[in-house]
């Protein structure tokens, strides 16, 4: 069974290699009838002896008509997939336990699309219209279970529109991938103040921005946080100004990993916390992980470079 | 899939109404009460979809079944049957409304409509009928595309328009498995529909009983003629043979019923022709004398009546091939001679006296027969749709006294004076005449053209058929029942909307005929379009076949068919718009072959850049098949997209070859 899988997965690969917009076409798009399809065959059978036992020529011919309406059905349900463009349009990183979303944009080049469903199973696909050379834009959803890259895999877009009695799928790699951050956990602060060697220095060393002292004014620059506009120089006509404050280096706050007990996971979630309330609180820190320091620093940026340090720990395929 | 999925307000809004329209043809044959479940499932439902009532609880649902059982009891007299399995069929399709919550259960309805549709032929095949079917199976391919919408879609037409276009392009599809699929005879046999109302000749006849069937324009059977039709006043359609009679009511005695045919001698020429008959719930065929029929489970009885084995519940197409001038049963054995002499003991004294009167006055029967004949030609005799009553003595009252009557009267009266003189004679009934339709070169006989006339025996000669009717009034052999009772207006009095009351009206009568002959159609080439008709057609039009070309044409006609289809749908040519994306994209695999990937995002000139560093041999003609796609794509240079085919090709010879694709 594995075999098969394996094999399967392999053919799909060469057969539909992963691409951030795929078009489906007939190479890529597979049908078969659904239970709806037999049950209605069965249907069409019973009519077909009751036109047999009662030598009946109306019963053959509404049988014989559904009968080619099944057939016909196929290119329908084909036509309903064939040439629509599926387009990876991002998705935001999230922490362990939330709902991840992926966008995804599908794109008609010509006639519309019903019904069109997205999703990977066996999660509920959603069902999305595309209009007639248009686009819809679809937020998939995924369940965020480990940190790391989420990678959900070969994405399923099928088809059962107009009868649901055929569905025609397809498996498309959107190479889609999103970054699970660990779960934020409460826990002691992880820390070791300063550089052990600068024990006696009690001096103030200014190490760029921080939250700590007031050093002066200086002028507003996009990013700056407005929590520390200087309003009253403003209203008398100095221009934008912001409170610039400087942090005592003696009062870094280093997060260290190995300063925490438990396992890493835990370990990484205490961190994610403090990475997460420091970075509210605009305060600097420094991130060390085992062969990886980060800082100290802080701002958005930074925020971003240690979660995602935090994610990717321990793990091989860092991109 | 997701617990319970809601049934959208669209694929609901179709299902009542297909249901509806299914429901409509089959009225003739419900009991009134369905009706008023509809109405109330229906109320309920759409109640149900505006939050405004709940779903039956499940006492009520067993409840509603036992009532509809009960009452299914109650109007058909019996559970089993098509007639109470039709009911029970509707009753269901139309609780499983009120019941249905999910599109699993919409499903199961629609799939039972399908098969209520399929139920509405085997009691009403008319063409009419038939077409109107069309609107609910629309109807209900409609509500079954809405099921797969999502509930964002508004339109109701848009299913609608789906549904009627995926049956048009079904239509070529199903006409050939029509024409190709193997016709087989039954695979077991099922209740029939009841056809007990149908109006028709019946297995014995007393005065007036022809005469209240000739108040009925409903068709009995078409002829058609391979040649030119037999004139009118030969086309005598025998039914059966009445030779027991009761004082007032003719017969058949039970050795007629069981035995069969006597020895007869073909003479003459015979007439060949092919009859579509209706449905009749009794067993005897229709042909002009002396009929012979390979059908089935038929055979020519003792009377030179045609039976078949079991009554004839739906249409019947068969041939017969006709000997009129065959000479029948030239001996007869005593018991036989006896039969067609038999009298009751006594009545009707004053006919049996007048028939001893002329057995002495000629001792040969067949001068004593035309004597008789003559009689009615020469007293006042009147041919009437309204005799008077007659009483316990019925030949004698209308020999002497009444003289007026229908053709059972004359023939009742010529049968019992001739058996009161001593020649064997009986009574035959079947139909006379009929109407030609010209341009479809065949006869439809109606109830109206029953007819009873009489045949007498004589040893050498056989069975000699004679019309009494002829003599009181030659028009309706000639021409017909409307002539013959033109001076009395009584043709047809009871029917004012029949059009045959009107065929003296030139354009309504072509109108009338050219429906006809439509129906005609319908009935000989596609209901009759069973077994021999399949293989009669198509060996006619394609030579001889055998099942191995059955399978190729379903095969490769529907592939053919198929392929016509996805042509208009997809329509290929259209995509020619995008040849320069085409040509580029082959641009792109061939660079790609020799190492040269297009990278995402990368734009056009870019790539072509990267390209020729790649392959510096190759620099001129990638710049130039870049250059020129750019101009043309974007630089609003004239389309010209052999000009970019020839720069591909020149690239492609200029690259060395590679057989192996790097992946």
């Amino acid at each position: 069974m594995a075999v098969f899988k394996q094999r399967w997965q392999r053919w799909l690969q060469r057969r539909i290699p992963p691409a951030t917009s795929v078009l489906l076409t007939q190479r890529r798009i597979f049908i078969i009838p659904t239970r709806i399809g037999a049950a209605f065959s069965l249907a069409l059978l019973l009519m077909l002896m009751a036109g047999i036992n009662y030598q009946n020529s109306p019963a053959y011919g509404l049988t014989f008509l559904l009968a080619a309406v099944f057939v016909i059905a196929i290119l329908h349900t084909y036509r309903n997939l064939a040439g629509l463009t599926l387009h990876a349009a991002g998705g935001s990183p999230v922490f362990v336990g939330e709902q991840a979303t992926l966008r995804v944009r599908l794109s008609s080049n010509g006639r519309a699309h019903q019904s069109v469903a997205l999703g990977w199973p066996p999660q509920d696909l959603q069902h999305f219209d595309v209009p007639a050379n248009g686009l819809a834009e679809c937020e998939l959803i995924v369940p965020a279970r480990k940190r790391g890259w989420l990678r959900p895999g070969r994405l399923r877009v099928e088809s059962r529109f107009p009868l649901g009695i055929l569905v025609t799928w397809s498996l498309v790699d959107l190479d889609q991938a999103v970054l699970v951050y660990p779960r934020p956990l409460a826990g002691d602060m992880p820390v070791a103040a300063g550089t052990r060697e600068d024990d006696e220095d009690q001096g103030a060393r200014v190490l760029g921005q921080g939250a700590d002292d007031y050093q002066g004014l200086k002028t507003y620059q996009p990013g700056d946080s407005k929590r520390r506009l200087h309003w009253k120089a403003y209203s008398r006509g100095h221009g934008l100004l912001v409170k610039d404050f400087a942090a005592l280096a003696g009062r870094d706050l280093w997060l260290d990993f190995s300063e925490l007990q438990g396992d890493s996971e835990m370990r990484l979630s205490v961190l994610c916390h403090w990475v997460l309330s420091l970075s509210e609180r605009q305060q600097p820190f420094a991130l060390r992980l085992p062969g990886l320091v980060l800082g100290p620093d802080n701002g958005q940026t930074h925020r971003e470079a240690c979660l995602r340090a935090l994610a990717l720990y321990g793990q091989e395929n860092v991109r | 899939m997701s617990a319970v999925q809601a049934i959208p307000r669209i694929s609901l809004l179709w299902l009542l109404v297909a249901q509806v329209l299914v429901i409509i043809p089959h009225l003739a044959h419900l009991p009134l009460w369905i009706v008023a479940l509809w109405l109330v499932c229906a109320g309920w439902r759409v109640q149900i979809y505006r939050m405004r009532a709940q779903y039956p609880a499940t006492w009520l649902k067993s409840g509603l079944t036992v009532g509809i059982v009960g009452g299914v009891y109650l109007s058909r007299g019996s559970l089993i049957g098509l007639d109470a399995g039709v009911v029970l069929l509707i009753a269901a399709f139309i609780l499983k409304l009120v019941e249905m919550r999910s599109r699993r259960d919409a499903l199961v309805l629609i799939l039972l409509g399908f098969f209520a549709v399929v139920t509405v032929y085997l009691f009403d095949d008319r063409l009419t009928t038939v077409a109107f079917t069309l609107l609910p199976v629309t109807g209900l391919l409609a509500a079954l595309i809405g099921l797969q919408q999502s509930p964002l879609q508004q339109s109701p037409w848009q299913p609608l328009r789906l549904a009627a276009s995926l049956l048009a392009q079904a239509l070529p599809l199903m006409l050939l498995l029509f024409l190709f699929f193997p016709r087989f005879g039954p695979l077991w046999s099922l209740p029939m529909p009841d056809q007990r109302g149908v109006t028709g000749l019946s297995d014995s006849m007393a005065p007036n009983d022809i005469a209240e069937l000739s108040r009925s324009d409903a068709l009995a059977f078409r002829a058609s003629f391979e040649g030119a039709p037999p004139p009118r006043n030969q086309q005598y359609w025998r039914a059966l043979t009445f030779d027991k009679f009761e004082g007032r009511r003719w017969s058949q005695s039970s050795e007629v019923r069981w035995t069969s045919a006597p020895s007869w001698t073909p003479a003459g020429e015979p007439i060949r022709y092919r009859i579509i008959m209706e449905a009749s719930s009794k067993p005897w065929l229709f042909g002009i004398d002396l009929a012979t029929t390979e059908l089935e489970r038929t055979r020519l009885m003792s009377d030179f009546r045609l039976e078949r084995r079991e009554p004839v519940d739906q249409k019947l197409v068969y041939r017969v091939t006709s000997w009129p001038q065959a000479l029948r049963e030239p001996t007869m054995v005593k018991p036989a001679i006896r039969r067609v002499l038999q009298l009751p003991a006594d009545g009707n004294p004053r006919s049996r006296a007048w028939a001893q009167q002329l057995k002495d006055q000629y001792p040969d029967p067949q001068a004593l027969v035309q004597a008789v004949l003559q009689h009615f030609n020469r007293e006042p005799y009147f041919y009437t749709l309204r005799p008077p009553p007659v009483g316990e003595n019925s030949i004698d009252d209308f020999l002497f006294d009444t003289r007026r009557g229908f053709c059972e009267h004359y023939a009742g009266a010529t049968a019992f004076v001739l058996r009161a003189a001593g020649v064997p004679a009986r009574v035959v009934t079947g139909y006379q005449g009929g109407e030609l339709n010209v341009s479809g070169n065949y006869i439809q006989v109606r109830q109206f053209d029953a007819h009873a006339w009489v045949e007498y025996w004589r040893e050498g000669t056989g069975w000699t058929s004679v019309d009494p009717t002829f003599q009181v009034a030659p028009q309706r052999i000639e021409q017909g029942l409307e002539q013959a009772l033109a001076g009395e207006q009584s043709f047809l009095e009871n029917s004012p909307l029949s059009l045959l009351r009107y065929r003296h009206i030139g354009w309504l009568n072509d109108l009338r005929m050219s429906w006809e002959n439509l129906n005609y159609g319908w009935e000989r080439w596609v209901l009759g379009y069973q077994q021999g008709t399949q293989l009669e057609v198509l060996q006619k039009w394609f030579g001889r076949l055998d099942s191995g070309d059955f399978v190729l044409a379903l095969v490769g006609g529907g592939g053919a068919v198929l392929l016509l289809v996805a042509l208009w749908l997809f329509k290929p040519w259209r995509r020619e718009r995008d040849v320069h994306q085409r040509l580029y994209l082959r641009f792109e695999r061939l660079l790609a072959r020799h190492g040269v990937q297009r990278q995402p995002g990368e734009g056009a000139r870019a790539f072509a850049q990267r390209a020729e560093l790649a392959l510096p041999a190759q620099l001129g003609h990638i710049r130039a098949f870049a250059d020129a796609f750019e101009a043309q794509r974007y630089g609003g240079a004239p389309s010209a997209p052999d000009h970019l085919q020839c720069h591909l090709r020149a690239l492609r010879r200029a690259l060395p070859i590679r057989l192996l694709r790097r992946d």
